[in-house]
């Protein structure tokens, strides 16, 4: 067992409040200065149903999922086989569980270490109103060293809102889990973290939204994104900005885009299906030249797919989905702290640039909650100036050696003209001319081709003549997979691609000099950005596909396996 | 503004109303009908616009030195819905012949000076009688010109405005 | 904002000539527009028009204000997301049948509901115009002259007043291009109005309708005034002969969104970063 981490699950269904379990662990964990990740699994019920929380408590912020598990407490084994993929165990394993349940045959086949307490009777003599998953929570605590207090004030706060029998319910229970001594060892990896924050990448999203100076929002709930929305209401009401709720995500999209001609960056978030339905909507974005930041939460697709599991395969549709020559920008947050970046980052670009942004996040990191130090921000905010009107009518569409021309607002005197997808001339009157339609057409993607991105477009590091590439959420994984390549006396250099579109071609090519095979590794069965990036660079190296597709969280195992037979190692 | 005044103001703003409005309207058609490249209507309805124009500055100019109330377009009261002197938007056709716009144009005139006639019958002002008696007859010697100019043109055939190629889908 | 001279009809045209054919009704609602606008001096600058996609949404062009020509059908949804973020401006939103009652229908039925305070000015011609002449949702039942349904449509056409009334638009008006003076007065009622104003225009269709010639006969004014009642509303709404123009139904209701924008709190966005600190 490795000081390094340590994988906890928490099972339980029919409202055991396994989630709530899994949070308060965490954030006491966090309190003494232990960093973490919680993720969640659940089937379809919306109430009553089977849930898991998963926790990873490490030494360091590179948040992958557990593969196997140190300690798998069930509250009960109702319907575990659902999450038999994910939790694995070992033989090393510590579960702990009711003295009389039947455990599941694979529970049993990996031969782990039985604990059987009593959670219900234990609860329901600390309390009438006592609940299991708050005994387990004292139990887990001191298991970890977590004060109980720390557990009670935290639940406390939780559970606010709830009548005061409960309150003390929960209090009592957790006293009575951290009292109970169980023939246990656990070796917890060191804390130390300072400064830390506890938040979900959605979270994280929404507030590098904000803090890049959205103020206008238009939603449809759509899972994985809805989280994103619903935090950003709050937020923006004290912006003094808005939040509306659309009909559908065609209005959503469309709602943006007015209030982004109104002056106001603006913003809306979805998932794949949406995505779908909007791309009309955002060559009108880009067609009219009006900044528009959308936030697409990948899940699994095609289609309704499996919409609580993450997956990467909205790359397609984000680069090519737009009808026309529609050059825009496509951004993937590496990690649930860089939704605050590279979110601010989009927004600032957009605005810059008067174009869509496409922001490629995942349900992985989107639903997932994380201690992470505090997260770097986007200094790169633009403010709007509008230059001194020159001689003669205004054009709002100029062609300018940027290609970058200035977007007046309404209100603004003497600037008036008229948005428009149709193709038009400077001035914005809709022309069918090749000499407009070339002309803007080169403005529209020399305003992207043209500009300097600067280092952001991706994360680099390691060395070696093997690469492994990858975009978004498969960033940490893939850094695992390095550092398990490493163990084995394997150099490999790692590159995350943070800005897909427009690919800095150039940079990337330098970034890969040297390198003699580079293996492409997504979370999408079809090989999306491998694909991808064939049509886009000339590479120098032998460039192999690792594509796996979801429900399941890419393994670095399999990645550090892949790359072994690739370099014949 | 003494009462007599006031009735003239009034019949002013009216006057100023109906020509300008007639002679925008004529200026849109012409645009129009140009766009439409029927030419000869176009320039028919230019001509028309102007002749027009010269009414309006004999009107401003009368009424330059007076205050005439402001009322909105639709604060008139006109006999039609729209002002007399305004051809129809919906009277026009883009293969229109010039002598069915001449027939419009003079529609439009005998329906200005049926209105300015009817004011200088009703009227109890002098001046206002006697301005809009002018204004009645220059109309219909408008009229009596359009009159002439239509027996010159030739009858329009059956079936004008048949076109043969199908209707365009610009967008 | 521009000093607000008083300009007259003509100062707010963009100088952009119409290519609506020669005989089209949207010509009267461009003038009726523009008057509408003179009468209440309205400021160039701090006015929109907005429209999806057809004949009648070309007409943001040729207004000499702002305007924003966007994809069919969601006209609405681009208005109502710039009144919230910029509810400064004076937003209209134009469009045509199929444009607002086919493609935008979900889009026109939540703005009635969500009452942003908007005008929405639907030219109704019956027909999909721009596309060459297919049937639209307000098309009669046997209306044969489409090839895309050459039986004609076979379906009942909607009454959009029914379906505003029932959607909550708090005042429903009709106006009809053969009237470009009342419908100016109609057009200018509804900017004032603090609400979703809905102004449906029977508008012909020369090239494909022209027996739409025929509704200078069939037009009636109404006498009384606008109802109040929405029971009343609806028993006309859905027995009229949909031809009745004025001021039919206004009522009164609060407009979304109810708060104020600019009520920023003091240091929020450090607020919101410090709620994420363990």
């Amino acid at each position: 067992m490795s000081t390094e981490q340590l994988s906890i699950a928490i099972t339980g269904a029919g409202g055991a409040g396994v989630i709530s379990c899994g949070e308060l662990l965490l954030q006491a964990w966090a309190r003494l200065g232990g960093r973490g990740l919680l993720r969640k699994a659940y089937g379809p019920q919306i109430r009553g149903g089977e849930s898991a929380a998963l926790l990873k408590l490490t030494e360091r912020e590179r948040y992958t999922a557990s593969s196997n598990y140190d300690v798998v407490l069930a509250l009960d084994w109702a319907n575990f086989s659902r999450f038999e993929e994910e939790i694995r165990l070992g033989s090393d394993t510590w579960v702990i569980c009711e003295p009389a349940d039947d455990l599941p045959d694979s529970v049993v086949a990996a031969g782990p270490n039985i604990l059987r307490v009593p959670l219900a009777e234990l609860a329901a003599a600390s309390h009438a109103d006592g609940r299991e998953n708050m005994l387990a929570l004292g139990l887990l605590g001191s298991l970890l060293g977590l004060p109980a207090a720390s557990l009670c004030e935290l639940s406390g706060q939780k559970l606010a809102r709830k009548p005061q029998s409960y309150r003390e319910a929960a209090t009592a229970c957790i006293e009575r889990g951290a009292n109970e001594k169980l023939d246990c060892q656990l070796q917890v990896p060191p804390l130390g973290g300072k400064d830390l924050w506890y938040l979900s990448g959605n979270q994280a999203a929404g507030l590098g939204a904000l803090e890049a100076g959205i103020r206008f929002v238009a939603a449809y709930p759509i899972t994985p994104a809805s989280d994103v929305l619903e935090w950003m209401a709050g937020g923006l009401e004290q912006l003094g900005g808005h939040l509306v709720q659309a009909e559908d995500e065609l209005a959503a999209i469309n709602m943006t885009i007015g209030a982004a001609f109104g002056g106001v960056p603006a913003f809306t978030a979805t998932s794949g299906p949406g995505l779908a339905l909007m791309t009309e909507s955002i060559g009108l974005a880009v067609a009219s030249e009006t900044p528009v930041t959308v936030f697409n939460v990948m899940r699994g697709g095609p289609s309704t797919g499996i919409p609580t599991k993450s997956e990467q395969s909205d790359l397609n549709i984000a680069l090519n989905g737009l009808h026309g020559d529609a050059p825009h920008l496509v951004l993937a947050p590496l990690d649930i702290a860089d939704c605050v970046f590279t979110t601010g980052w989009a927004v600032s670009l957009a605005q810059q640039l008067q174009t869509a942004a496409i922001v490629l996040s995942d349900q992985f990191i989107g639903q997932s909650t994380a201690v992470v130090s505090e997260p770097r921000r986007c200094e790169n905010i633009v403010p709007a100036i509008l230059p001194a009107l020159e001689e003669g009518d205004y054009l709002r569409y100029k062609l300018t050696t940027s290609g970058i021309s200035t977007m007046a607002s309404p209100g603004d005197v003497d600037r008036r003209f008229t948005a428009d997808g149709l193709e038009h001339n400077e001035k914005g009157t809709p022309s069918a001319k090749q000499s407009d339609h070339q002309s803007q057409l080169d403005k529209r993607a020399d305003k992207l081709a043209d500009f300097d991105f600067g280092e952001d477009w991706g994360c680099t590091s390691g060395s070696g003549s093997v690469a492994l590439l990858c975009f978004g959420s498969s960033s940490a994984p893939v850094a695992e997979a390095a550092a398990l390549l490493t163990g084995r006396g394997v150099d490999a250099r790692v590159i995350s691609l943070r800005l897909l579109a427009p690919l800095q071609v150039v940079a990337l090519t330098d970034t890969l000099a040297g390198c003699e095979q580079l293996i492409v590794v997504e979370q999408n069965h079809s090989g999306q950005l491998f694909h991808y990036l064939k049509g886009q660079m000339d590479f120098q190296q032998q460039v192999h596909s690792y594509a796996m597709a979801g429900p399941v969280p890419l393994n670095p195992q399999s990645i550090a396996q892949r790359v072994l037979e690739v370099t014949g190692k | 503004m003494t009462m007599a005044n006031k009735k003239l103001a009034e019949f002013f703003a009216y006057s100023v109303e109906l020509e300008s409005e007639a002679m925008e309207r004529y200026e849109e058609l012409a645009d129009v009908m140009a766009l439409h490249h029927n030419d000869q209507v176009a320039q028919f309805f230019v001509r028309m616009a102007q002749e027009v124009t010269h009414h309006l500055a004999k009107v401003s100019d009368l009424a330059k030195d007076m205050e005439l109330p402001e009322l909105k377009a639709w604060e008139f009261n006109w006999p039609e819905a729209e002002s007399p002197e305004t051809a129809s938007y919906e009277a026009l056709h883009y293969r229109m012949s010039l002598r069915q716009a001449m027939i419009l144009a003079l529609e439009n005139e005998r329906a200005a000076e049926s209105y300015y006639r009817q004011v200088a019958n009703s009227s109890d002002d002098a001046q206002t009688v006697r301005i809009a008696g002018q204004f009645a007859d220059e109309e219909l010697s408008h009229a009596a010109e359009l009159e002439c100019m239509l027996q010159e043109l030739p009858q329009n055939g059956a079936n004008l405005r048949e076109e043969d190629d199908e209707p365009h889908m610009p967008e | 904002m521009t000093d607000v001279i008083k300009l007259k009809a003509k100062d707010y045209k963009s100088g952009i000539k119409p290519i609506w054919c020669p005989g089209c009704g949207h010509f009267s609602v461009f003038n009726a527009i523009t008057k509408a606008m003179a009468a209440l001096a309205i400021s160039k600058d701090d006015t929109v028009m907005v429209s999806g996609i057809g004949c009648s949404s070309r007409l943001p062009a040729y207004v000499d204000s702002y305007g924003f020509h966007g994809v069919h059908g969601r006209g609405l949804a681009i208005a109502q997301g710039l009144k919230v973020a910029r509810p400064d401006l004076t937003v209209l939103a134009m469009g045509g049948d199929g444009d607002g009652f086919s493609i935008g229908g979900n889009h026109f039925i939540h703005a009635c509901r969500r009452n942003v305070n908007i005008t929405y000015i639907a030219m109704d011609n019956e027909v999909y115009g721009m596309t060459k002449g297919q049937a639209s949702p307000t098309t009669a039942m046997d209306w044969d002259h489409s090839k895309l349904t050459p039986h004609g449509p076979g379906v009942r056409p909607f009454k959009p007043a029914a379906l505003a009334l029932a959607s909550g638009a708090p005042w429903i008006a009709r106006a009809y291009s053969g009237n470009p003076n009342q419908m100016a007065k109609l057009i200018a009622e509804a900017i004032e109005f603090e609400g979703f104003s809905f102004l449906h225009v029977m508008s012909q269709c020369i090239t494909f309708c022209p027996e739409q010639t025929d509704w200078k006969a069939i037009v009636h004014e109404r006498e009384e005034p606008a109802l109040v009642d929405a029971d009343e509303a609806a028993k006309l709404f859905l027995h009229e002969d949909g031809f009745q123009i004025g001021l039919l139904y206004s009522e009164q209701r609060a407009t979304w969104p109810p708060t104020a924008v600019g009520a920023v709190t003091e240091g929020a966005v450090a607020q919101l970063s410090a709620s994420f600190r363990v």
